[in-house]
């Protein structure tokens, strides 16, 4: 019995199918185009108002009022602190990687050289009987910082144990041992860490003797309690035992003969002074003066550090304190800043110890400044330091040690900064040392003076004392540097004399110079804040030599800024302008020379190419169309590496065409151009699905225009190219899914495209049928749906009426063409006959159950609505559901519905 | 004998710092503990307060002639029955006692002077108890010492303001031979220090290196006691080291104030006693110590001794006792 097809009726079928439309008001996306831009606006807002414990500081409020809002309760400010200091502490220890090797002189003698009380097991009988003075002609020890540190916790180990067995003197003495450690500045990067485990073994040892303490007062001696102590207890609230301990602990430890085990071991202890004395202002007054008898600067400043923590943890701080401590730092920093001659020069050793001084300084400086917000006396305290006085008094007493000066400023709140800009700046440039960076001091006072709102009024004499400053020094890096701070301010207060002024220095400086890379960076982040301030490429093109700048840099620098430059360009609408055009393809080029496209394929190259493709598209000659295909040639030429830009150039001389079409007839030779262009494009695109794709859509093109050669051509290619992926298969890019979906399309073209007779009507079907069949890169899967599109394309073009034409009304289609041409029809059935055959074949091919049961159904489906339900059509389609049910199982509900719709 | 060795006898004082005065009766308890009951006679508690002399080594030179010829200063010797003879029970029996130092009326021979242990020197108040059992058993007994300080009553009010001395060591201050570059550099420390100083109270002053050419390693404040006996007709002197404290480690910042502030060890000190045969007095001895190769090549010795690379200042140091401050019972 022969096939039949179905009768369609495709005008009747969307009438009866379509859904009723209703007009819109609105976009329904341009409203959240709308709240989005407004949710980034109100971002940006709270930026400002931006809380941080620190400094936060309100915008509109005074500084000295806000000073006093914001102050914060102790607890809070313990809190923080506790935090803050374990923090510090991890700093310390990872900031500082120490060689694995240590050597040691013989003050550490405690690790490499242990008496018997401590491991007696564990030691060689030599090392017990000698004696603790180690003579001169001792080579130091070598020992490993891993087994220093083990040895440092056994030893706490050992302190705690002879605590818990109640043998408290030997854990003093273990304890002296250990702090003495601290004497040893030999090995500076170690000493942080050294500094970290001592101290936290020193914590343990003053809560223990807290506690005994504390025990004592509150218990008898059988250990009933006779009294429980309120948190802020008074020395008169404790018994005379528990003093006369206390008492005993403070002259224990004050018996040490050297001076800073001594200082640390009362500092471990300090907290017990409540026991004692209500008020302890008298003694940390006097630990204050103690640390300076040590001379080392490292050592003292450390010792300095355990102390304000130390002040800090029991509420004993006051900004007072903390004040004489960073001035007596101050004096214990200037003879290592300057030498005997006077002269202040920088060596490696200084760098190191600056470096290990760094994060004590901070702590120390973010204590000061919450104990001032406490006491709301910050501005008070910031007198202490010469801020806020007339010139004549400030000179003597302000701080002159550039690194001391830029932690305070960096906790200094914008507000406060602001106020005081003129005088800060006369400090940065007073202290210019090796201690630290004047470049980064003035960095910082432009950073801080962008976070607030100020008066322009005052910024510009400001702004051109730091451009006076920075110009002074001799190297463009610095200028840079310093400059990059006060690019914000300017752009921001809308200086742009101040601005230009900038830009002239620049060239000046740079003209005729090759930029080392700290430099490219520098210029990269100055232009970069121009570039994210202005809105668009025409505002910042007509800036003071800013080509001229462009032209400077190179390498990373280069690449990055001409990103951020196409970025800038493609980011609002088409590009109009030919010299903007010019420019960012200029942009491009060195964008691309500067990038490997052949060799290295990574999201960086992408992000490139994606950039450069997006401005191909982007740019429109309007009416100079030629010029625009031209500019496309070019591009072609100039990007050939990126793969991305093909697609888009395709496209764009498809979309130009498409234009010349609709402008009127006479620019058929341009239209085939434009054919021409995208047809010698397309075959250089390396994935199989966008090149076939393209052909498609070039040849729909074509058809439009009304070309049928080039139409037919392009087709013919595009078929070629699919039997050419049937030879080079072993392509691992094919993706199953795009492939169906290519082929798919490739048979609804087929619709439009008038079959031609000299050639055989089938041809072209014939040859994607055969190209599947005999393919190795088609899935069982990928058949069966190429399988069903042709025998749905077959169907189609059986009908009568075509669903859809081609929009140009000189083409005529397939059912007008072979009206009532019953060979044609014949063909039709017999090319289905044909598809049939091998269709079951290829569903039992696959090996997945489940895949198969739907395989199955979907063709069953498929030959249902192309065909008449005759005798041997529904035999073949019950044998499809015999499969589907062998595979699925008879109650799957696609069963069900197939059946259903075949109304078996 | 196996019960004779474990009965043990113990004197426990009422407070645990061990510390009375001469008008504040001794109290606390006699703590037997035993497996057997004890016939015992009279249970007798004696005090016995004495100052012993002795000369060794030293200045002298010609020691062995004096030594051990000087007899102790008895200050005070009472015996008093705290138990009548009977039997002690086994377990533990405490036997509570309470004795007076010092009887109102009672004239006693020598002042009651503060507990004190030195070299040469040691006043020492011990209490003993003796439980004799006659003539079968050994005699059990225990002694216990404990601390005398001066009284409540007659002590003078706390220095106020203390007085202060100010002292200040150059080159030209020093009466031993320096280095030259030393001498020749010249250096200049200044301070003040309080000579006069209660027991109670931490030594306390101040001290400022105004100029050093050579760098300094190290300041200590050394305490010292002098201790002087009179045999026959001569006085023998021993001055002995008692504590040292380091101020200042390395080469300090100049014209800083550091302080000075050593807390006087107990026990080791006692109020300046200017007796008839004997008498304890203290000294403050401040070192400097200047960097030098000889000093590292010196092997440790008295740290006060006048050295090449030190520069040494002592002041007498007066010590006394006021009234009782916060920090002690």
């Amino acid at each position: 019995m022969e096939l039949e097809f179905r009768r369609r009726d495709y005008g009747a079928t969307q009438k009866s199918q379509f859904l009723p439309r209703s007009q819109a008001l609105k976009h329904p996306l341009s409203s959240t185009l709308a709240s989005r831009q407004q949710q980034a606006k109100t971002v940006r807002g709270s930026d400002l108002d931006f809380f941080d414990p620190l400094r936060g500081l309100d915008v509109n409020a005074s500084a000295e009022e806000k000073v006093r809002d914001t102050s914060i309760s102790i607890e809070a400010v313990t809190q923080d602190l506790i935090k803050e200091w374990k923090s510090l502490k991890r700093v310390l220890m990872q900031r500082f990687p120490v060689s694995k090797v240590i050597s040691f002189s013989p003050i550490s003698n405690i690790i490499t050289k242990r008496s018997k009380v401590e491991a007696p097991s564990a030691l060689s009988h030599s090392e017990e009987t000698g004696s603790e003075q180690t003579s001169l002609e001792e080579p130091a020890k070598i020992i490993n910082q891993q087994e220093y540190i083990a040895k440092v916790h056994e030893l706490r180990e050992g302190i705690n144990c002879a605590w818990q067995a109640e043998d408290r003197v030997k854990s003093l003495k273990l304890s002296i041992k250990v702090t003495k450690l601290l004497m040893d500045t030999t090995v500076l990067q170690f000493y942080p860490t050294v500094f970290v485990i001592v101290t936290d073994m020193l914590d343990m040892l003053g809560d223990m003797v807290w506690e005994r303490i504390k025990q004592k007062s509150e218990l008898d001696v059988d250990g009933t309690v006779i009294c429980s102590l309120l948190n802020d207890f008074q020395s008169s609230d404790i018994c005379l035992e528990a003093r006369e301990t206390c008492y005993n602990w403070f002259c224990k430890v004050g018996s040490v003969r050297e001076l800073l085990p001594r200082i640390y071991l009362e500092l471990a202890i300090l907290p017990c002074w409540r026991f004692l004395i209500n008020q302890p202002m008298e003694v940390l007054d006097r630990l204050v003066m103690m640390v300076r008898g040590l001379a080392d600067p490292l050592a003292s400043l450390y010792c300095r550090l355990y102390m304000v923590h130390r002040m800090q943890k029991f509420g004993f701080c006051n900004s007072g304190i903390l004040i004489k401590c960073i001035k007596d730092i101050e004096d214990v920093l200037a003879p290592v800043l300057v030498d005997k001659e006077g002269y202040s020069y920088i060596t490696d050793d200084k760098k190191l110890l600056f470096s290990l001084m760094e994060p004590a300084i901070e702590y120390i400086v973010k204590c000061l400044f919450l104990t001032g917000r406490q006491e709301n006396n910050v501005l008070g305290m910031l007198e202490e330091f010469g801020f806020g006085r007339n010139k004549f008094q400030s000179s003597c007493n302000s701080l002159h040690v550039s690194i001391l000066l830029h932690h305070l400023l960096k906790e200094l709140p914008s507000e406060l900064v602001i106020s005081l800009a003129t005088e800060i700046l006369d400090m940065i440039k007073c202290t210019n040392d090796c201690s630290f960076s004047q470049v980064l001091n003035y960095r910082l006072l432009g950073n801080k003076l962008s976070e607030g709102k100020s008066q322009e009024g005052f910024l510009s004499s400001l702004i051109d004392e730091v451009i006076q400053a920075a110009s002074q020094y001799q190297s463009l890096y610095d200028y840079l540097r310093i400059m990059d701070a006060y690019v914000d301010l300017m752009l921001q207060n809308k200086m742009e004399n101040h601005l230009d002024a900038l830009l002239d220095d620049i060239v000046n400086l740079a003209r005729d110079k090759f930029l080392s890379e700290e430099e490219q960076a520098s210029l990269q982040s100055i232009i970069l804040k121009l570039l994210a301030h202005f809105e668009n490429l025409q505002e910042v093109l007509p800036l003071n030599h800013f080509i001229e700048i462009l032209d400077l840099m190179s390498g990373t620098s280069k690449s990055s800024v001409n990103m951020h430059l196409l970025n800038m360009g493609t980011r609002s609408g088409c590009i109009c302008d030919s010299t903007t055009v010019q420019f960012l393809f200029e942009v491009s080029q060195a964008l691309y020379d500067a990038t490997d496209f052949v060799n290295i394929k990574d999201d960086d190259n992408r992000q490139t190419s994606h950039l450069i493709s997006r401005f191909v598209e982007m740019v429109d000659y309007g009416a100079e169309m030629e010029r625009h295909l031209m500019f496309l040639a070019e591009c072609r030429e100039a990007f050939n590496g990126i793969h991305e830009l093909k697609e888009t150039l395709v496209r764009s001389s498809n979309t130009l065409a498409v234009k010349a079409l609709k402008a009127g007839k006479k620019h058929t030779n341009f239209v085939k151009s434009c054919l021409a262009f995208s047809e010698v494009t397309v075959p250089s695109i390396s994935s199989p699905t966008k090149h076939l794709n393209l052909y498609l859509e070039t040849a729909e093109v074509a058809l439009l225009g009304g070309l049928i050669s080039h139409s037919d051509g392009l087709v013919m290619s595009a078929v070629e190219y699919l039997e050419n992926v049937a030879l080079t298969d072993g392509l691992k890019s094919i993706d199953v899914d795009s492939m169906a979906s290519v082929v798919c399309k490739f048979c609804s073209v087929l619709v439009m495209i008038p079959g031609n007779p000299e050639k055989g009507v089938m041809e072209i079907l014939k040859s994607i049928f055969s190209a599947t069949c005999s393919s190795s890169w088609a899935t069982p899967r990928l058949k069966v749906k190429i399988f069903c599109a042709i025998m749905s394309l077959l169907s189609t073009l059986s009908q009568d009426n075509l669903p859809y034409h081609s929009a140009n009304p000189e083409i005529i289609g397939n059912d007008l063409l072979f009206f009532g041409d019953s060979s044609y029809k014949q063909g039709l059935v017999s090319c289905t006959q044909l598809v049939l055959s091998v269709l079951l074949d290829a569903i039992e091919q696959e090996s997945s159950q489940i895949a198969r049961g739907n395989m199955a159904l979907e063709a069953c489906n498929c030959i249902s609505s192309a065909l008449v339900m005759n005798e041997k059509v529904t035999e073949l389609c019950l044998r499809l559901l015999e499969t589907a049910k062998d595979c699925l199982g008879a109650n799957d509900r696609y069963i069900e519905s197939t059946k259903k719709s075949l109304q078996l | 004998m196996a019960t004779a060795t474990a009965t043990t006898v113990n004197v426990k004082l009422s407070r645990s710092n061990r510390i009375y005065r001469s008008s504040e009766p001794v109290e606390g308890k006699i703590v037997i503990k035993s497996a057997t009951s004890i016939s015992h006679q009279a249970i007798r508690l004696s005090v016995n307060g004495s100052v012993n002399l002795q000369v060794r080594g030293g200045s002298a030179g010609v020691i062995e002639s004096f030594y051990g010829v000087i007899k102790p200063i008895q200050i005070v010797k009472k015996t008093v029955e705290v138990k009548s003879s009977g039997k002690i029970p086994p377990g533990t029996t405490e036997i509570p006692f309470s004795l007076n130092l010092r009887e109102p009326g009672e004239s006693i021979v020598e002042k009651f002077y503060e507990t004190f242990h030195g070299t040469n020197i040691n006043i020492q108040y011990l209490l003993t108890a003796d439980i004799p059992r006659g003539y079968l058993h050994k005699p059990l007994s225990a002694t216990m010492e404990f601390i005398i300080e001066s009284s409540r009553v007659d002590l003078p009010e706390r220095p106020i303001p203390p007085d202060l001395v100010i002292f200040y060591i150059t080159q030209d201050t020093q009466r031993h031979p320096l280095l030259p570059e030393i001498k020749t550099g010249g250096f200049r420390v200044t301070g003040k220090l309080a000579t006069q100083c209660s027991l109670q109270d931490p030594l306390s002053g101040e001290l400022t290196v105004e100029a050093s050419s050579v760098p300094i390693t190290s300041i200590d404040i050394h305490l010292l006691r002098v201790e002087s006996i009179i045999v026959g007709e001569r006085i023998v002197t021993e001055t002995s080291l008692i504590q040292s404290t380091q101020i200042a480690d390395g080469d300090v910042c100049r014209n800083l104030t550091l302080p000075i502030y050593v807390l006087l060890p107990r026990l080791l000190m006692c109020p300046s006693v200017f007796a008839g045969p004997f008498s304890v007095e203290f000294k403050v001895c401040i070192t400097i110590s200047f960097k030098s190769k000889l000093a590292k090549a010196q092997p440790k010795s008295d740290p006060t001794a006048p050295r090449l690379w030190m520069a040494l200042e002592r002041l007498p140091l007066e010590l006394v006792r006021t009234k009782r401050d916060q920090f002690s019972c």
